[in-house]
């Protein structure tokens, strides 16, 4: 293939996305290259920007000086939040919330979760300790146990519903049927819910869950909230088939499920990526490339008995330490060293100790991200690659 | 699980991860296999291009579909579906007589009792297949030498697209040659009888050698078939010279691609004010080589394209012809569709002729191949430079 | 309190089995075990029942004791042991010499072998190192001892004995220097029972000194902690043992869907000194390799470790020791049994029952080794693939357990304890070591009324610590990335933080 693309990313998950769908619509041509579907599927859905106090945007000013963070800056954190709020918007699934305040979503323990930005069939889920709640869950459904939540709260209730399967994936497709969700809602009709909020977990529909939430809450004049479950996660399948077919709208190229096998280099320039196929190859080529494959649980970082390395490029990657060192002895304490492994970059997003000149590094690979510990994965995800998109935007 | 089309609506399937590594580990090849649900997976290969750490469920799962039909009884369905090749010779030969009783009540009847689903239309056939046609086509001497392997459906159901696209390749300056082929064994495979897969793909893959030894292109039109050439005839199916068929092999869109991106051709793209609804099929992102048609839609004017990649049809070759899948083939079927017209398309477009089958029937929309829509649109000037 | 005739301190394999052999002796007995059944040694031991090829050189006398008991086992076991079979396989640079020895000594000691030419080994296990100079096969065999111990126990329930676990023995009752009780105190209640017997038999393994000392009497051993490593699949079919002088990390065992590799032998002071250090993983793992090239690269999935009772040593390498045991008549009441094996289990609670038998003047025999071990109707049993017929409902998605089975053992033991739950239905057991389904049980128990939210969230807790603390030394490549993923799932998802 001759073609060359302006930008080519590597990591097609929420900041190689971010970063796709900024460069498409700066006019630039797009191709993202993913050895398979992201972690964000599994995710919440939900965009965390910092777990720490009420207003993130001032929580971020006391982040240790290397978070990535600070290197999009809080007027880049806010716009490109927005930003991804739009981008959503247009794909049918708005997002609730703004960057200048936390707010909170209920776990399937019944825990109540710092996040920023929820998506619409979570706005109602920061309820006050006292209102009363009622669970719905859904008969043979695994991973879902009511129980868990209405034992925190003295003031709920739950109900089982049959709908005929059991698996996740199952019990959202029914709700694409609009007899089965009419059924539903004469069903839960029935059961006379006392004043106050229906919660369930995330199984409204397929696509975004706003509408059914809505439709659901109109008729039983209650408020309406879906809890995000174990995967598989709709919310997060939903997150990122949006941010997928926002990309092809705006004529990004995908290339999808295969590995890139070898890079191309021209003195200190990436020229092109090739994946392996079954067959022939397929070689990517492009002006200037985008580093977005993630961190361990994606496999941008593998780790061997003693170092890491960085799976694509193969750029120099910070280590906080010997083996022994890498995690606490607390499962139950974010923070474990190995979090701040990963690539360190300049001021312009690219990887420092690199001669590589036409390479950009965002989200969550780079060094000192800590998401865990912080709380702030898919917010660092989206304002790092907007902000990287910027940047390398203006080289091409 | 989160992309597994059949375990979504059937819950007898476990879906990829337990149908393929998990039970995996119980599996030993000295033992007698009782997994009968393992015939629900249709190897749409969407779990194989999901899976971030390279693990692929559906090889894992066809090899496992494999041991269980090599050694249990296969239904009679099965097992006419695994010669599709032999099914679609009878057919085009007795076209007329065959399209005339399909369609009719009782002979869908008795298709039933055999195990064979009749939910959507079965195709029509025809005599005038593409190996009774011209075998060569294009100037002697080109530079750009192609065999065209056009597959079953193309051979037996829609020769007429096949010569179309044989002239089309012809009118750009190819030489075009269509060589003696069998079915590619894909559905020999997915039948569980990989005997006749191999034999299907030894036939082939020395024919095709012999051409690529002599500087041609192997090109596929269906995506199937293109997936059975480079990823199954050295893997899985390990025939000879399967290697070397995979690694010479395009896609009919990626090989035009070329031309135009080479300069070869040059070619004057006319205006086409349609809406399409491009429905990618599960092979094409399974060969991972993006979406070359999409690539070429972008070049005609006016063209608006919707591409649509989160369905699996349902149909998945002969899958869906089977009673035993019938109810998971109909509403994946329907889902996909809904999807289709949610674009309010004018026409909807496919690589695959099963989709292009199942879609059109449950969405009403009319289907065409891409290369249709570009042939329509494309008036080509200069030959090669 | 309770009243019966011999009293048996610790739930190990011994414990068990001489629950079993009392109960077909009809004597009663009252088994009192301070955890659940196996969490000493037995729990944390390599799954082999050994064909004895290890001990031919070195000390003959265990070795045909283990050939004798591994055809027994083999036979009243049938369900419970799986006949892998063995290889002791010698690579380019093992002595010749050793080789020699190791033939003429399993002759001599009844231990059947054949010697196999390299390419006839990789026939039987082809991921075997393609240079092994040749493969020696022995009766080796793979045996679940948490089951082992659940049969046996078996026998003692349905005839009637009684059996006490999560129960510690705190004290013991003397009476005119004899020992005449002891008091047992629940490990959650904190709630002490009185049992009284005729005879106390220690068989508290690691811990029988301090149970002795209760009767102001000592049990003299040494305690040598040995770790072992999980895979996450079944690399070989069959056992495979390096033929040399014992050392560390020797043996790769088939067991269920997984390999344990191991081992190690380091010289503990206290029983429950069982943390692995990351150090014995790396030579494991090493060790394995240069026998199974596929070791390297394949995903860890635990480690954990045990420490071995053995009979004292006056210094030198703790390998040297007999395993062989030895009974101990404190003369007070007080019958300390120590030593020995997993294998030979069975051969052990005989000798001490029949010290007992004598003891109470009766003439009673025993009869474990003609009868087949009682319960294992229940076992799905072996070839593992048969368990493949229907994956509807599953709660353990890598071990093939099911919510009925859960529901099932939960309501039968009354248990409380997810612990209990695993050892009987293997969840957890496989490559995410209960990342996922130990929350889908708890949810089940919780469900059906067993246990509260908060109890099953305090177990659930306890249960992720434990377990990370168990995979921590192996925390690099595959699991680093898998553990990442289950920390982002408990944390992330599930909200669940350090406790508020």
């Amino acid at each position: 293939m001759s073609v060359t693309y302006d930008v080519v990313i590597t990591g097609g998950g929420m900041s190689g996305m971010m970063a796709a769908i900024t460069l498409a619509d700066a006019g630039r041509s797009v191709a993202v290259v993913s050895k398979g579907d992201p972690v964000c599927c599994l995710s919440t859905g939900c965009i965390d920007v910092i777990a720490d106090g009420n207003s993130p945007l001032e929580s971020i000013c006391s982040l240790p000086d290397n978070h990535p963070y600070h290197l999009a800056g809080i007027d880049v954190i806010n716009s490109s939040l927005e930003m991804f709020k739009s981008v959503m918007s247009a794909e049918g699934g708005a997002y609730a919330g703004d960057a200048r305040a936390n707010r909170r979503i209920l776990t399937p323990l019944g825990r109540h979760k710092t996040t920023c930005l929820v998506p619409g069939a979570m706005e109602f889920a920061d309820f006050h300790p006292d209102e009363y709640i009622h669970i719905i869950s859904f008969e043979g459904m695994k991973d879902f146990y009511p129980n868990y939540i209405t034992s925190n709260y003295k003031n709920s209730g739950f109900s089982i519903f049959d709908a005929g399967v059991s698996t996740t994936m199952g019990i959202a497709r029914r709700f694409e049927n609009r007899q089965f969700l009419e059924g539903f809602i004469s069903w839960l009709k029935g059961l006379d819910i006392p004043e106050g909020r229906i919660a369930m977990p995330a199984v409204l529909g397929m696509r975004f869950a706003e509408d059914v939430c809505n439709e659901i809450s109109a008729e039983l004049d209650r408020k309406v909230f879906e809890i995000p479950t174990l995967p598989p996660s709709l919310p997060g399948l939903r997150l990122f088939g949006g941010l997928k077919n926002a990309l092809l709208k705006r004529g990004g190229h995908l290339y999808w499920g295969k590995e890139i096998c070898s890079v191309e280099k021209s003195g200190s320039q990436i020229e092109a990526v090739t994946l392996a196929g079954a067959g022939r190859s397929t070689r990517v080529q492009g002006n200037v490339f985008m580093l977005a494959t993630g961190s361990f649980v994606s496999g941008g970082l593998h780790a061997s008995m003693d170092a890491v390395r960085e799976t694509v490029f193969d750029l120099p990657v910070y280590l906080p330490g010997k083996r022994e060192s890498w995690f606490n002895n607390d499962f139950f304490a974010p923070g474990h060293p190995i979090e701040k492994s990963g690539i360190c970059v300049d001021k312009s997003f690219r990887p420092v100790d690199s001669r590589i000149e036409n390479l950009f590094v965002c989200g969550s690979i780079l060094a000192f991200s800590e998401v865990m510990k912080y709380g702030c994965g898919h917010g660092m995800a989206i304002a790092t690659g907007v902000a990287a998109a910027n940047v390398c935007g203006e080289l091409v | 699980m989160a992309n597994c089309p059949v375990s979504r609506v059937n819950p007898d399937f476990p879906g990829p991860k337990q149908a393929g590594p998990d039970a995996e580990r119980f599996r030993s090849d000295d033992e007698t296999s009782i997994d009968k649900w393992i015939r629900l997976c249709n190897q749409c290969k969407r779990c194989e291009v999901a899976c971030p750490y390279g693990v692929n469920p559906a090889q894992i799962i066809l090899k496992e579909q494999v041991r269980y039909g090599g050694k249990h009884f296969r239904p009679l369905a099965s097992r006419v579906f695994a010669n599709t090749y032999w099914l679609g010779a009878l057919g085009s030969l007795i076209a007329p007589v065959v399209n005339i009783l399909t369609p009719r009540a009782f002979v869908k009847r008795v298709l039933n009792v055999f195990g064979i689903s009749t939910s959507i239309p079965f195709p029509q056939y025809r005599f005038h297949s593409m190996n009774r046609s011209w075998r060569w086509k294009g100037p002697r001497k080109s530079r750009k030498k192609v065999v065209f392997f056009y597959g079953c459906f193309l051979n037996y159901n829609r020769p007429d697209l096949g010569r179309d696209i044989r002239d089309f390749l012809a009118s750009l300056g190819v030489r075009v040659i269509m060589p003696k082929q069998v079915c590619c064994g894909l559905p020999a495979l997915g039948n569980g009888d990989i005997d006749t897969a191999r034999k299907f793909a030894s036939k082939n893959a020395r024919i095709l050698a012999g051409y690529i030894d002599r500087g041609y292109d192997v090109l596929y039109s269906c995506t199937s078939c293109g997936l059975s050439l480079t990823q199954d005839y050295p893997g899985i199916l390990d025939v000879p010279y399967g290697r070397k068929v995979s690694e010479n092999s395009y896609n009919l869109h990626e090989y035009i691609l070329n031309l135009m991106e080479e300069h070869y051709i040059d070619p004057v793209l006319e205006p086409f004010h349609r809406r399409v609804a491009y429905h990618i099929p599960c092979h094409l992102r399974a060969l991972g080589i993006g979406y070359p048609a999409a690539r070429l839609f972008e070049k005609i004017p006016g063209l608006d394209v919707h591409i649509l990649e989160d369905n699996c049809c349902g149909l998945s070759g002969s899958y869906g012809f089977k009673t035993s899948n019938e109810d998971t083939a109909v509403k994946l079927g329907i889902t996909a569709a809904r999807a289709v017209k949610a674009v309010d398309p004018d026409m909807l477009a496919s690589d695959c002729g099963a989709c292009r089958m199942q879609l059109e029937y449950f969405s009403g929309v009319p289907a065409f191949d891409p290369s249709e829509i570009l042939m329509k649109s494309l008036k080509n000037s200069k030959a090669a430079k | 309190m309770i009243k019966t005739d011999v009293i048996i301190i610790g739930g190990g394999s011994t414990g068990c089995g001489i629950a079993r052999d009392l109960a077909l002796r009809d004597i009663p007995h009252c088994l009192i075990e301070k955890g659940d059944f196996a969490a000493g040694a037995t729990g944390a031991c390599h799954g082999l029942l050994h064909s004895g090829g290890r001990y031919a050189v070195n000390d003959p006398e265990a070795a045909a004791q283990c050939i004798s008991e591994n055809m027994i086992l083999r036979r009243i076991g049938v369900k419970c042991v799986e006949q892998t079979g063995g290889l002791f396989v010698r690579l380019p640079g093992d002595s010749k010499k050793f080789r020699d020895m190791f033939l003429k000594s399993c002759e001599e000691t009844g231990i059947s072998t054949e010697v196999l030419s390299p390419s006839r080994a990789l026939d039987l296990v082809p991921n075997l190192n393609p240079s092994i100079e040749e493969a020696i096969t022995v009766p080796d065999c793979s045996i679940d001892p948490f089951r082992l111990c659940m049969l046996n126990i078996t026998s003692s329930l349905r005839w009637g004995g009684e059996i006490l676990t999560h129960k510690k023995v705190v004290a013991v009752i003397r009476e005119h220097g004899r020992c005449v009780g002891v008091k047992a105190q629940d490990e959650s209640t904190g709630q002490t029972t009185e049992v009284r017997g005729r005879i106390i038999i220690n068989a508290a393994g690691a811990w029988g000194d301090k149970i002795a000392s209760l009767a102001g009497s000592s049990v003299p051993m040494t305690l040598s902690k040995g770790s072992l490593i999980i895979t996450n699949h079944r690399l070989t079919n069959m056992v495979i043992n390096r033929l040399r002088p014992s050392s560390d990390g020797d043996i790769i065992v088939p067991n269920e869907a997984v390999c344990l590799a191991g081992t190690t032998s380091i010289t503990v002071s206290d029983p429950d000194e069982n943390e692995v250090d990351p150090a014995e993983v790396d030579i494991i793992a090493t060790q394995a390799q240069q026998m199974l090239p596929d070791f390297e690269g394949t995903r860890l999935i635990r480690t954990y470790a045990g420490v071995r009772p053995l009979l004292k040593a006056d210094g030198g390498d703790d390998r040297e020791i007999s395993r062989g045991f030895r009974i101990i008549d404190h003369e007070n009441g007080m019958l300390s049994i120590m030593g020995g094996k997993l294998t030979t289990y069975r051969l052990m609670a005989e000798k001490i029952s029949d010290r007992v038998v004598e003891v109470l003047g009766l003439k009673t025999r025993c009869r474990t080794a003609e009868l087949p071990l009682e319960g294992q109707e229940e076992l799905s049993g072996y070839p593992l693939s048969r368990r493949l017929k229907s994956l509807k409902n599953i709660v353990c998605e890598c071990e093939l357990v099911t919510a009925d089975d859960v529901e099932r053992v939960a309501r039968e033991i009354g248990t409380r304890r997810i612990g209990d739950i695993q050892h009987r239905t293997r969840l957890g057991m496989g490559p995410c070591q209960g990342g996922f389904c130990t929350y889908r049980a708890l949810g089940i128990m919780q469900e059906t009324g067993e246990m509260t939210p908060e109890e099953s969230m305090h177990v659930l807790r306890e249960f992720l610590q434990r377990r990370f603390r168990g995979i921590k030394p192996a925390l690099w490549g595959d699991q680093l990335r898998e553990e990442q993923l289950v920390e982002s799932i408990y944390l992330g998802i599930l909200g669940m933080e350090q406790e508020q």
